[in-house]
């Protein structure tokens, strides 16, 4: 709790130093917030600390678990974008406090107890998304992405609080244990179909959220048009975001009716795994891939929601957790790149114009195509062995589709050792971005070996 | 633990050492390898072929135990992993590509994961090392390949990218089973006929198409010859047998249930590459190609005979996946000194060469000697038990296997007449170096030697096949 405060006063004091015009106190303010933040969650991991006597946010191990992610992944968004906002000292406060923000509402999202709170949380972290896509002003592909998001985003907030209406319908209560019994005690007399109703229109926003088929149309072109930090934070905080509250109304509020929904996710999962996958091969624009490419991570992720285990909770954080350091590591390749036109044809020749973006770029797209021993293989490994017992043919078609994926991050690969025409120039990289870089690399190339040898949860 | 951990630093150093070094230090790796590989022999026949276990974590919460070490098997393929690496880094001294550090880095690199698999006693650590394997050769074969690669090697890693994933399913699958990945708890485990078929088939996959057997073998031909010269080495010395050993330690082991529905088809299916792979040898005229081929031919027939799971197979088979590996390496090696001085692999294009590097005419003609499996040579020892062994199995079996030794000598002999006798099609023709030369003599060397006397190898892996075999027969009576 306290250290929401934490997060949402560093975001505010950033607001107020931006006036200086001296962005790197921006920077300086929100960061050590931010690791202040982080320092506090760890502290409170097994005894949590209670500010006032407010129930609606409850931080368990799991909360503290997800927030964490979160704050780092927001802090490399930062830190990378640093850069690109800076060049306009005026709206560099702006900017960063705005991620900052939506930082205060992805950590509501994760330790909610209750669906208002729950609400409030998917708001604060949406908004200031929509803002932010919009931020390359001059791109008029950056304002379509903004105005696309915020149309669909608005949209399927609607349908969640109809969805939260009609569970309130017919359980009487907004906090999700209550919900859940109320539903045991009517288990026994038959469910109102007013329940199944209320539960369909949620599952539908939630899948619109984290990017899922069918309502997985927005996150392409929002993808691409936004600037490559926001696409990193949307990748990696949005979903850490989106998928803890997931999972944690799922299998808190409505697991007496566990065979109601299961079934629809998991003809979702498949079809999700399979466009992603299909419309992926053919990709010319990076980031567009990496939209496509994240929606078939979205379709394994989704195996953990359906299943009914006390693992499933922290594979689901070890494959995010993965998954962003690769996508911010890649997105922030991307951008040092420089290619207005975002084709995978820039990567050509990187092992040669900068070794080290190369290495980093080949662990990551290694790591997403779950080669071990990276920490995205053992993402997908906990995932698909959780959900072995449970779904066998499931998995077995997540597997077959992870092997259609090594084609496309394949393709990326071999344009980076690609030595026939291609640029000499050599990239800058600012120091920021080596921090960050460096950091992502290390994670990914050790993290899966070290985490697989803890329980967390 | 050091033997995996020297190649580990040599391939981290090897991209911060100085440029000029940078071969030099490429081979006293490859020495301190080979020297410790000595030590941990001594060390093992002292202790009287124990069974080593060096390093070994807690189980930890999904039963991955990270266990290592090795038995006789083990110890065997480390010392083929460690004199075939370091022959290879012999063999490219003198090329331009030895002087490069992704280079160097890459090849210990590919050593480390391959002692990683043969040192596996976990099977998600079999895993993990078996497709960190893939990324060296990958890199190694994009950076410093031929032309075409895009396209090649886009195939090559799809295919056996895929075929891992099947073994990832079947592992998963058995693990549903069982309290830990570490092998004891992994054959263990009873499996009804039916799993077993399946997880058998995971297996099979991954290990058909890294071996390859026939009809998963259209990757390979094309991956060879586009790959330089070390890649080739690589992949026909040293990833195949991983392959090989996953079958003799991980996949029958692991699934015998399923070993009579599947040791039929298999023969079948080894005994078309060895000649279906052998016919099309003869027709090649592009060098590589035609050794490429060949490779499938002789690993059909390891792969029948391991399946049959016998001692006596099971040594021929790693005797001849022994003389395999340094005929392959000969072989490949002498294509690219061809290729190098002449600018061409084709065969109409050579000739004559034997009049002008006599030297090199030499050591060329014992090795085509040896790959026809030609008495005193390790080939010979291989070839015939393995025969003998099919030829128990079923006559038919062992008549149509035969063909190979035919088959064998008309492809080789053709390309060693062709390239080397006849007019000379060229003026000059640089004899061999000395790294090469030496490289030539390690590797006969070692043949004749095993040839003479292969009760070395039989003494070594004897002892631990007839532990296998008694875990598998274990296993197999309780189904029964």
């Amino acid at each position: 709790m306290d250290a929401l405060i934490v997060i949402f006063l560093s975001g505010l004091i950033s607001l107020f130093v931006a006036f200086t015009k001296k962005p790197i106190l921006v920077l300086l303010t929100s960061s050590i917030g931010i690791l202040a933040a982080i320092g506090l969650f760890i502290a409170q991991w097994n005894n949590p600390v209670t500010l006032f006597s407010y129930e609606g946010l409850e931080f368990t191990n799991s909360a503290i678990l997800y927030s964490i992610a979160v704050c780092i992944f927001g802090l490399f968004s930062i830190l990378v974008g640093y850069n690109i906002y800076s060049k306009q000292p005026e709206h560099t406060g702006e900017y960063i406090s705005l991620m900052v923000f939506s930082l205060v509402g992805a950590v509501c999202m994760l330790a909610f107890t209750d669906m208002f709170m729950f609400f409030l949380g998917l708001e604060i972290l949406s908004i200031p998304i929509y803002v932010m896509a919009g931020t390359k002003k001059s791109d008029l592909r950056s304002s379509e992405a903004s105005l696309k998001y915020f149309l669909m985003g608005a949209f399927a907030t609607g349908v969640l609080l109809f969805g939260i209406a009609w569970t309130y319908g017919a359980t009487g209560s907004f906090k999700l244990t209550e919900i859940a019994t109320a539903i045991s005690t009517a288990s026994e007399t038959g469910q109102s179909s007013i329940l199944y109703v209320g539960i369909l229109l949620i599952l539908a926003s939630f899948l619109f959220k984290v990017g899922a088929a069918p309502f997985h149309f927005w996150s392409p072109d929002v993808y691409e048009g936004s600037p490559n930090t926001v696409t990193g934070f949307m990748a990696a905080v949005v979903k850490l975001g989106a998928f803890g509250a997931f999972y944690k109304i799922f299998n808190v509020a409505f697991p007496e009716v566990h065979g109601f929904w299961a079934p629809a996710i998991m003809v979702l999962a498949v079809v999700t795994m399979f466009i992603g996958n299909l419309s992926a091969l053919s990709q010319v624009h990076f980031k567009r891939l990496l939209a496509y490419s994240s929606i078939t991570h979205v379709g394994y992720a989704l195996l953990t929601i359906i299943t009914v285990s006390s693992n499933s909770e922290a594979n689901l954080w070890v494959y995010l957790f993965g998954y962003g350091f690769s996508i911010i590591a890649l997105v922030t390749i991307a951008q040092l790149l420089n290619d207005d036109e975002d084709k995978i044809d820039a990567f050509k020749g990187l092992a040669k114009r900068s070794p080290f973006l190369a290495a980093v770029a080949v662990l990551s797209l290694l790591s997403l195509a779950g080669v071990p021993p990276l920490i995205g293989f053992f993402g997908k490994y906990l995932v698909f062995s959780e959900a072995f017992t449970q779904y066998p043919i499931l998995v077995i078609v997540a597997i077959a589709n992870s092997g259609i994926g090594v084609y496309y991050y394949l393709k990326t690969i071999i344009a980076i050792f690609q030595k026939e025409d291609v640029s000499e120039e050599k990239i800058e990289i600012p120091s920021l971005q080596v921090v960050v870089l460096s950091i992502c690399a290390l994670t990914i190339l050790v993290g899966g070996l070290v985490l697989s040898q803890y329980k967390f949860l | 633990m050091e033997i995996l951990l020297i190649p580990s630093l040599f391939a981290l150093l090897a991209l911060f050492v100085p440029g000029k070094v940078v071969r030099v230090f490429g081979l006293v790796g490859g020495l301190a390898s080979v020297i410790l590989t000595c030590v941990l022999v001594c060390k093992f026949q002292q202790n009287g072929g124990q069974a080593v276990t060096f390093f070994e974590l807690a189980q930890n919460n999904f039963g991955f135990t990270s266990k290592m070490g090795y038995d006789g098997i083990g110890l065997f393929m480390i010392i083929l992993t460690n004199v075939i690496t370091f022959i290879i880094l012999l063999s490219n001294f003198n090329r331009e590509v030895a002087q490069n550090k992704l280079f160097t880095a890459m090849l210990f690199l590919m050593q480390a994961a391959l002692l990683g698999v043969f040192t596996s006693m976990d099977g998600l650590l079999f895993y993990i090392f078996w497709e960190i394997s893939l990324i060296p050769i990958f890199i190694i074969a994009l950076s410093f390949g031929g032309s075409d690669r895009k396209r090649t090697l886009t195939k090559f890693f799809i295919y056996t990218f895929v075929g891992s994933l099947a073994m990832l399913a079947s592992l998963i699958a058995i693990k549903s089973y069982a309290t830990s990945f570490a092998i004891e708890d992994l054959m263990a485990v009873e499996l009804s006929s039916k799993v077993a078929f399946w997880i058998f088939g995971g297996f099979f996959l991954a290990f058909a198409i890294k071996i390859p057997l026939f009809p998963f073998h259209t990757w390979q031909p094309s991956t060879y010859s586009t790959a330089p010269m070390a890649g080739t080495m690589l992949l026909s010395a040293l990833m195949l047998k991983m392959a090989l050993y996953g079958m003799i330690r991980w996949m029958v082991p692991l699934a015998p249930e399923a070993l009579n529905d599947f040791q039929y088809p298999i023969i079948v299916l080894g005994i078309i590459g060895v000649v279906y792979a052998g016919v099309i040898a003869i027709k090649q005229s592009d060098m590589k190609r035609l050794f490429a081929f060949a490779s499938i031919s002789h690993v059909g027939l390891i792969a029948a005979g391991i399946i049959i799971f016998d001692k006596e197979n099971l040594t021929a088979a790693l005797i001849q996946m022994f003389n395999h590996s340094l005929v392959a390496v000969g072989l490949f090696l002498s294509v690219d000194i061809l290729e190098k001085r002449m600018g061409t692999r084709k065969l109409e294009e050579l000739g004559g060469v034997a009049k002008l590097a006599p030297k090199f005419g030499f050591m060329f003609a014992a090795l085509a000697l040896a790959s026809v499996s030609v008495p005193f040579t390790s080939g010979f020892i291989g070839e015939f038990l393995l025969l003998k062994g099919l030829y128990s199995y079923h006559w038919v079996v062992g008549l149509i296997a035969g063909t190979t030794l035919v088959l064998g000598a008309v492809y080789t002999l053709r390309a060693y007449q062709l390239s080397m006798y006849g007019a000379p099609k060229m003026a000059s023709f640089e004899d061999l170096t000395w790294n090469e030369w030496l490289a030539y003599f390690i590797i006969m060397a070692i043949i004749v030697i095993v040839g003479v006397c292969p009760q070395m190898i039989i003494d070594t892996v004897g002892p631990s096949i007839d532990q296998l075999l008694e875990s598998y027969k274990i296993s197999n009576t309780i189904i029964k």
